[in-house]
């Protein structure tokens, strides 16, 4: 599959012996750059949408730190003698694009923030949290790191959201379950232990799923993470906790 | 889901409770059948149920919380409200090796409760065995009190063996009493009501330092105690049995034990190994009660958050906080390890009667143990 953004990548240089787990890595990294790049169009096309130029300018200075992430990930294949492929139009993460450019379309400032900060998000700090137990040398501390700066940037989404919340406690609880089912369908199909509706076009050959055992990582612990984190995200906005249960427990697995 | 998210909303509140929430119950499921249940519920039936390997999988990964609201009603006209919050341990992640993770959970069920403005939290089955000693590491409580729940579940144990052995003909006084876990707040809070009224005691743990100071404890009152780290080792054998060991499955095997003995199975998980062959003994299931004054939950988690052959049978444990909900009587009435005794035991029972709280008929894995006594149509163990 072509990359659509080109950050780089190079291929292994001459020399570098590729170690046994490098393409299990490939696929993981390939992963997160693509998200990290799915999450800078996502903030380039929120700055568009907002009234106040300090909120646009905030979005801005996040998708350029959502590129440097992505570049972080890249370099991080390269010390592996690795190419990390990307694919914003990969089947779940373009879905997941037209879902946020659909809110983007009707000037949802507030439904942009579910979708990037709450969900999108939540996948991301918890994923990347986990693999940055078990990545070797520096690319477990540049999945940590930016799973650190990730969680960091949602309080201020956090703080904008509880405010909304707080003006209608029901519109805005429904709004997110609308989104919730929109959104987060597609992020447990991504997330299920096996991908059985066919190659998801960011791994490199097959399912990279079976493999993840030989790093330390299964996708059920990734799933895991994930729902858990947004769960409580959710409830860090209010979102009555028996409720955001039941929402996952039905999500598809 | 079947309601409006708001409609739900508006019960629990995060930040400011919309009703009041009087009591809070803290649980945990006994197996993967009931873990199965409880999400099957939330999914509601719209949705197949999970497969069993993928809730084993999600099960562990879901943090504490509120799954349903719980109303109790009082037979002297009253009702308090409440919140059954699941801590989610696993079913099989009971012992020691889980030991930080499981505190770590039933703390985040704590505070969940305080966040709900509950004002009288039960610590049922492992809660309070984690929790205990631990309660001031708990988020600042703004006015949520905290009860074991222990003693209710004693009096209700109590009750029991006096009422299996009226029905089985037997004299609670020429009996010999064993107690697994004698060392623990349910086995010690038993000792101490059992131990004036029968022939004599045998009391079993693995520390045997504890075992011998709650020796010397009934010894001083004038009881004949006998105690022992295993099971084997004592000179006679019981018949009459009361096991409430803190067990993380159902793994105990009680040997040496009279033919026809009756036995208490207290434990939640349950103590007795379902492989354990005792011959003709009578067993039932100790330290539950019925509410008879009505008990909903909403949504529906009738039949699943408890289990038995009786309508509205509830644990001890969480049945101490609703009665003394419907009592207002918002204190910490069960705190600490080993302070059980029989006035308490009595003043409890006392409030929860006047409630309409009373020991459940008394059943065990076949079903009901009194003749004449009806189970719930499709009831089944496990
Ligand atoms: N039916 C109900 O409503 C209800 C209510 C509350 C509690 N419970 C259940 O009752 C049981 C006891 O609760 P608790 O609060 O009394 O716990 P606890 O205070 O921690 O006491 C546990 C007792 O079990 C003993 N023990 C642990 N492992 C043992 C083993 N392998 N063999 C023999 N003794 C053992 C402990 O002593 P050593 O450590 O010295 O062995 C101690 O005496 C638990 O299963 C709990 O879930 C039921």
């Amino acid at each position: 599959m072509e990359p659509v953004i080109d950050l780089n990548c190079s291929l292994p240089s001459e020399g570098t012996f590729l170690t046994p787990f490098a393409l299990i890595w490939q696929d993981i990294l390939a992963q997160a750059m693509t998200g990290e790049l799915v999450a800078a169009l996502n903030y380039t096309a929120l700055s568009t949408i907002c009234d106040d130029p300090a909120e646009a300018a905030d979005a801005l200075e996040h998708a350029a730190g959502e590129q440097g992430h992505a570049a972080a990930f890249a370099a991080e294949g390269r010390k592996i003698g690795v190419d990390v492929p990307n694919n914003v139009n990969a089947k779940h993460w373009k879905r997941l694009r037209e879902a946020f450019m659909r809110r983007i379309a009707e000037r949802d400032f507030i439904g942009c923030l579910i979708v990037q900060e709450i969900m999108l998000e939540s996948f991301a700090v918890a994923s990347y949290a986990r693999a940055g137990k078990v990545a070797p040398g520096s690319m477990g501390r540049t999945f940590a790191s930016i799973a650190a700066e990730e969680e960091e940037h949602i309080e201020h989404a956090m703080a904008i959201l509880r405010t909304e919340r707080a003006l209608d406690a029901q519109r805005f609880d429904d709004k997110v379950h609308g989104l919730h089912l929109e959104v987060m369908t597609t992020l447990a199909e991504m997330l299920a232990r096996e991908c059985t509706h066919g190659h998801c076009e960011v791994c490199h050959d097959s399912c990279v799923k079976p493999s993840l055992s030989e790093v330390s990582l299964t996708a059920a612990e990734l799933r895991g993470a994930s729902l858990r984190q947004y769960l409580k995200t959710l409830d860090m906005l209010g979102l009555p906790g028996e409720v955001t249960l039941a929402w996952v427990s039905q999500l598809p697995v | 889901m079947g309601e409006s998210v708001a409609g739900v909303a508006a019960n629990v509140a995060q930040q400011a409770p919309a009703i009041d929430v009087d009591f809070a119950l803290i649980g945990h499921q006994e197996c993967w059948r009931a873990a199965a249940d409880v999400l099957a519920v939330l999914r509601g039936p719209e949705h197949p149920p999970l497969p069993d390997d993928e809730i084993r999988d999600i099960f562990p990964w879901i943090p504490p919380r509120a799954i349903c609201h719980v109303e109790a009603g009082s037979i002297a006209g009253g009702k308090a409200r409440g919140v059954y919050i699941d801590s989610f341990i696993p079913p099989d992640r009971l012992d020691a090796n889980y030991m930080r993770d499981n505190l770590a959970r039933v703390r985040g069920a704590a505070a969940y409760a305080i966040k709900a403005g509950a004002k009288i939290v039960s610590l049922g089955g492992f809660s309070s065995i984690l929790i205990e000693g631990n309660l001031d590491q708990l988020p600042e409580r703004h006015g949520t009190v905290f009860t074991t729940g222990n003693t209710l579940t004693v009096g209700f144990i109590v009750q029991g063996i006096k009422k299996m052995c009226a029905l089985e003909g037997r004299n609670l006084r020429r009996s010999t009493l064993l107690i697994v876990g004698a060392t623990g707040d349910v086995g010690s809070g038993c000792a101490r009501c059992l131990a004036p009224v029968v022939k004599r005691v045998l009391l079993n743990a693995r520390n045997m330092e504890r075992l011998r100071t709650l020796a010397a404890e009934l010894e001083a009152d004038g009881v004949q105690v006998e105690i022992a780290t295993g099971l084997q080792q004592f000179s006679a054998e019981a018949d009459v049995a009361i096991c409430a060991a803190s067990l993380a499955s159902p793994s105990l095997l009680l040997g040496r034990i009279a033919p026809g003995a009756i036995v208490c199975d207290a434990g939640y998980p349950k103590n007795l190994s379902p492989s354990g062959q005792m011959a003709g003994a009578k067993i039932f299931f100790g330290g539950l009660g019925q509410i008879t004054g009505g008990l909903r939950f909403k949504p529906d988690f009738q039949g699943i958050l408890n289990r038995h052959p009786f309508p509205d049978v509830v644990h001890g444990c969480l049945l101490e906080g609703m009665a003394l909900a419907l009592e207002r009587r918002f204190e910490p009435f069960s705190q600490g390890r080993g302070f059980i005794t029989p006035e308490r035991v009595e003043e409890i029972e006392t409030i929860a009667a006047r409630h309409g709280i009373f020991l459940a008929p008394l059943y065990n894995a076949d079903g009901p143990v009194e003749d004449g006594v009806e189970c719930l149509a499709g009831w089944s163990a496990g």
